[in-house]
């Protein structure tokens, strides 16, 4: 059975580039749980919908304008967090509906059934096409290469934003383009798990991995593995029972983070 | 307590003229004073009275409205390395998973050698067993502790506390003022800690520096804390409220 899903290439792609987005999210999700950016993640993926919208009327690759988009919508919830007194939710529920809302209203202008927005909306392994494959990696290793460096002082000012500012962090600067690489990161997601769900890959094995972890060094790596086994397990169901990845994915991370509760329930 | 520390007259820190203000609402108006190389100073205020925005001024955290705070002769800005700073707040997740070590380690630059995580928690009278617990089983003392260790990694020339002692027990408060008068003395840092504790300031500082809005008084406990000036740094408030 497993060479059977091997030997497709839409699934090869499918496999490669979830596993890509795998590491991505849980490692970025880590720092988004401390940061509680969790609805951060929900926001940008929905505010996406108008970037894909904007990209089918003008008939060309979604993807690229989609992070575009988000990563608009991302320096805007930043500069609104800091310029206004609204709290975080408030500006990102805002923005994320008001971008919806706009997304919806093109896609009204589209006529006839849309089988890309539909795989957009729920995720599709059929989805990831090379070209897709080359943006999520090239721009996964683009985000790794800052954020691997960068995970102590993300660390650190996520934990005493002052203290890391005094320590001679640019904690702006280092924050800035956290907003930009997780907005970057959800929105590669979005082609496997859908709009709707690419969120929960940032906080399921975030959350399971914490339930599991006293250090965090294990923190992070049983949050990767868990990610990994999450998709890997995930898309091997979305095969076998033609279900969609997005929502096949975000039921095995949900039964992960389930046992995960229940085995520190017993552990206490 | 008898100092040791080397005092001069030069200034650590000046501030010069220092008003802030959050919108329409002035929380520093005015403010000058120098805390003197060597010296511990403690700035004392009721609640609301800027003893907290002072402190971020001066670490260089707020944009002020007018005035200038220099350290050590220069600009703030060209002097934050010499600058340790341990935090009124340090609200985390407490079920976060990080080690002591871990924790410390954030703090570590790269050219220091990892040995200096378990020097320094040494210095502030912790054991390096304390390294492997989860930052959240720490006390309230313990973490204190912590904070004022990894504050002293880049070995700063001032250390500035925000409310150190609340929420300490006796016991730790003692240690808490034996470390401060160990860092003053044997690493010849100027220190400045906003504080509540009326019996500390008193015994332990060189310096009061008493605000409410406006600069009160600026001198030697004994000649700084008289009961006019104290009663005109608390207003209405009870002196009781407090006390330790």
């Amino acid at each position: 059975m497993i060479t059977d899903i091997l030997f497709y290439s839409f699934m090869q792609r499918a496999i490669i580039a979830g596993l890509i987005l795998g590491i991505l999210l849980a490692s970025l999700g880590v720092i988004a749980t401390l940061r509680k950016m969790s609805f951060f993640g929900e926001g940008v993926a929905h505010a996406s919908l108008a970037g894909i919208a904007v990209a089918m009327l003008a008939d060309v690759a979604p993807l690229p304008i989609a992070i575009i988009w988000s990563v608009l919508v991302a320096l805007i919830i930043y500069w609104l967090e800091r310029s206004t007194k609204l709290h975080s939710d408030t500006v990102i529920g805002i923005l994320f509906t008001a971008s919806m809302a706009f997304g919806v209203i093109l896609m009204s202008q589209t006529a006839g059934y849309q089988p890309e927005l539909i795989s957009f909306l729920f995720g599709s392994i059929l989805a990831i096409r090379s070209i897709d494959l080359y943006i999520i990696g090239g721009l996964a290793l683009i985000i790794m290469l800052w954020f691997v460096p960068s995970i102590k002082q993300l660390t650190y000012l996520s934990l005493s934003e002052e203290s890391a500012t005094v320590s001679g962090i640019k904690t702006k600067t280092q924050t800035l383009l956290f907003y930009i690489a997780l907005s970057i990161a959800t929105v590669l997601g979005v082609k496997i798990l859908g709009i709707i769900l690419v969120s929960a890959l940032l906080i399921l094995p975030a959350a399971t991995g914490r339930l599991l972890s006293k250090s965090f060094k294990s923190y992070f790596t049983v949050s990767i593995i868990i990610s990994e086994i999450t998709i890997l397990l995930g898309l091997f169901l979305s095969y076998i029972k033609d279900l969609p990845s997005g929502a096949s994915i975000v039921l095995v991370g949900t039964a992960f983070f389930l046992l995960a509760s229940l085995l520190g329930k017993a552990k206490t | 307590m008898p100092k040791q520390s080397r005092k001069t007259n030069k200034a650590a820190i000046d501030v010069h003229h220092l008003s802030v203000s959050y919108g329409e609402n002035k929380v520093l108006d005015n403010i000058s004073f120098q805390i003197p190389v060597g010296n511990v100073a403690a700035i004392i205020g009721p609640n609301g009275s800027g003893k907290t925005t002072l402190l971020k001024a001066i670490l260089g955290l707020i944009d002020v409205d007018q005035g200038s705070i220099s350290v050590f002769g220069n600009k703030l800005k060209k002097q934050r390395d010499l600058i340790g700073y341990v935090p009124q707040k340090f609200e985390f997740d407490l079920n976060f998973p990080i080690t002591v070590e871990e924790f410390m380690g954030l703090a570590r630059k790269k050219n220091q050698p990892a040995l200096v995580i378990e020097e320094k928690i040494k210095e502030v009278g912790l054991t390096p067993m304390i390294l492997q617990k989860q930052l959240g089983e720490l006390s309230g003392g313990q973490l204190q502790r912590i904070l004022i260790a990894e504050a002293l990694f880049n070995e700063p020339k001032i250390l500035i506390l925000d409310e150190p002692a609340a929420g300490i027990d006796i016991a730790g408060e003692k240690m808490f003022h034996d470390i401060i008068d160990h860092i003053n003395k044997d690493h010849d840092t100027t220190v400045l800690i906003v504080s509540h504790d009326m019996a500390f300031v008193s015994k332990v500082v060189d310096q009061v520096i008493c605000i409410n809005k406006t600069l009160i008084c600026s001198d030697a406990p004994k000649i700084a804390m008289t009961e006019k000036n104290l009663k005109k740094v608390f207003e209405d408030v009870n002196l009781s409220h407090h006390e330790h």
